[in-house]
């Protein structure tokens, strides 16, 4: 497109649209470092400090102001994140493979599948809490929750997979097994590498998915909190600016785990270049 | 086995076939299992449970419509259908008013590969964030001594602060609208990427204005991504009840909200009932969406 006035225009439209997107957020940054305890949750900046970033890792003398009960809830957290993010993933690496031949009711186990990630968490999480109730189980973050977070990963993990197993030539697999490598083998040597993009992409929507998971986890978890449900507690209270220190410490985690996966994404798109780099000489 | 050279090919030809049938069986077996139990079973169960009767403190499986009756009879939640009826509406409108041209000039008017990247990328960053940290970011924003209170007053726009920004139904559309728009400025310019360049120039150098470009090439090309943007966001939407909870100061009541209250005082069946309600709306709005554009034809 070469109409210049209206490029610039949506040029300005979506960097205003950028804003919208990262305001809320700044503003959020901004005023975690507000002075405490007496400091609240709006501007003016009274003081600098880092007051509620020590507040939230109890290291202030204590005042009417709780903190937040996040030590154990991040314990569970980041548990039911790794387990949520093995378990889809073999799931997700599984079914991608029986989708590489055509089956007669793919189309159903393909929207059956898919459904996982587009059916609302509120109806699942009540149906869940309901089975639960009918069978006289516990709800735990553990049991309960842990499998509705996979309902709700797996997807995900499918989809990618299938993405990168449709590009994948099938050739490379059948020249290694009609070498006489076995299955077992090709897998590790061959298909491995070659969906390892994939599998890693797989466990970042996976794991950062289901960290961040609540509406699932408000119903199906029993009494002890993980750490969305920790935040949704301050929700009905009064909000301190402690909640937006924990906010931005949550955020930067994101990052690094988002740092982590493009770091080892290079590594090995590196590893593949050279390699054929070598297939070549 | 006695078995010559020459029948044993077609029979090892036969073979793999069924083995790789039984392959492909057991490699979906595990997950199809996993969502028939997980996800079809608790929604039957939902289904199932609406008809049962409620008492004060339990429910018992003598199947009754008086749960029913009594949703459909009460202002309450009639009005918690209409709310989030209205609430969806609405905010699907926003996101796609406000996200449509950001999504045009990311996937039509940026050549550049790289910056095109960039930008998508950017746009999907604040995903990496809490979803209910996100919600809560609004509250400093548009409270009475929020940011955009003081900027406005600051500017002299207004004198004294804006109340009705926060705590009102218009700060729940504000933050859902940012909160679901990158979904539709995805597809849409997903979409706009695949636009063939040349039909654009073609029309230009017939003489076409950017406007009728817009109206008779680019917008129905876009389509497919405005349909596929629209259920992610109504999916989404509808089935809220975070943002209502923590901008609402519970002046907005959706439907996930009643399901939320009616659950916390044990009232399994008519949250049952709300639930069913709420999947019933789903099913008829994307189903509505999928019959606008043919997306099997259009991807």
């Amino acid at each position: 497109m070469q109409a210049s006035g209206t490029k610039l225009a949506l040029g300005i439209y979506t960097t205003l649209f950028l804003v919208f997107l990262y305001g809320p957020m700044v503003v959020l940054a901004i005023l975690s470092f507000q002075t405490g305890p007496e400091g609240g949750p709006q501007f003016p900046i009274i003081e600098w400090s880092t007051y509620w970033y020590k507040h939230l890792f109890g290291l202030t003398p204590p005042t009417r102001i709780a903190p937040l009960p996040i030590e154990e809830a991040l314990v569970r957290s980041l548990l039911l994140a790794v387990m949520t993010m093995i378990v889809s993933t073999v799931l997700g690496v599984t079914s991608a493979q029986a989708f590489r031949k055509k089956f007669t009711g793919s189309g159903f186990a393909f929207y059956l599948i898919v459904l996982g990630m587009m059916v609302p968490g509120v109806l699942v999480g009540l149906g869940m809490a309901l089975v639960a109730n009918a069978l006289g189980v516990d709800r735990h973050w553990w049991g309960t929750t842990f499998v509705l977070h996979v309902v709700y990963t797996y997807p995900f993990a499918f989809l990618v997979m299938l993405a990168i197993l449709n590009r994948f030539d099938q050739n490379v697999e059948e020249a290694s097994w009609s070498l006489g490598v076995s299955p077992v083998k090709t897998f590790r040597k061959v298909t491995f590498p070659l969906i390892f993009p994939g599998v890693l992409s797989a466990m970042l929507f996976a794991f950062t998915l289901s960290y961040d998971e609540f509406s699932r986890t408000l119903f199906a978890s029993g009494r002890d909190l993980t750490l969305p449900l920790a935040i949704y507690g301050t929700f009905s209270v009064e909000v301190h600016p402690n909640v937006f220190a924990f906010g931005v410490l949550t955020t930067l985690f994101s990052f690094a785990l988002l740092g982590t996966y493009a770091a080892l994404m290079m590594l090995s798109i590196r590893r593949a270049r050279r390699v054929a780099i070598q297939e070549e000489a | 086995m006695a078995m010559t050279a020459a029948t044993a090919e077609p029979v090892s030809a036969d073979r793999p076939a069924r083995k790789m049938a039984d392959k492909t069986l057991w490699l979906l077996a595990p997950g199809v299992i996993w969502m028939v139990l997980f996800l079809v079973v608790p929604i039957l169960m939902m289904v199932y449970v609406s008809f049962w009767t409620q008492t004060t403190f339990a429910i018992t499986p003598t199947l009754t419509i008086k749960s029913w009756v009594t949703f459909f009879s009460s202002d309450t939640y009639l009005s918690a259908l209409w709310t989030t009826i209205r609430i969806w509406l609405i905010v699907l409108a926003a996101t796609l008013i406000i996200g449509y041209p950001a999504a045009l000039f990311v996937g039509l008017f940026v050549r550049n590969k790289t910056l095109q990247t960039v930008l998508l990328v950017l746009c999907v960053i604040p995903f990496w964030t809490s979803f209910l940290i996100r919600v809560l970011a609004w509250r400093p924003m548009l409270g009475k001594e929020g940011a955009i209170n003081l900027i406005l007053q600051g500017v002299g726009l207004i004198n004294k602060p804006i109340e009705v920004l926060l705590f009102s139904e218009l700060s729940v559309i504000i933050g859902m609208t940012q909160i679901y728009c990158v979904f539709m400025v995805g597809p849409i310019a997903f979409m706009m990427g695949r636009i063939d360049q040349s039909v654009i120039e073609a029309a230009q150098d017939l003489g076409a204005g950017f406007w009728r470009i817009f109206r008779t090439i680019i917008l129905p090309l876009s389509m497919p991504g405005v349909v596929v943007g629209a259920i992610f966001v109504s999916v989404m939407v509808l089935g809220e009840f975070a943002t209502s909870a923590a901008l609402s100061g519970r002046k907005v009541n959706l439907l996930g909200n009643i399901i939320v209250t009616q659950v916390g005082s044990l009232k399994w069946a008519f949250a049952a009932v709300a639930g069913v309600v709420l999947t019933i709306l789903m099913g008829i709005v994307v189903a509505a969406l999928l019959r606008v554009v043919d997306l099997r034809k259009e991807l």
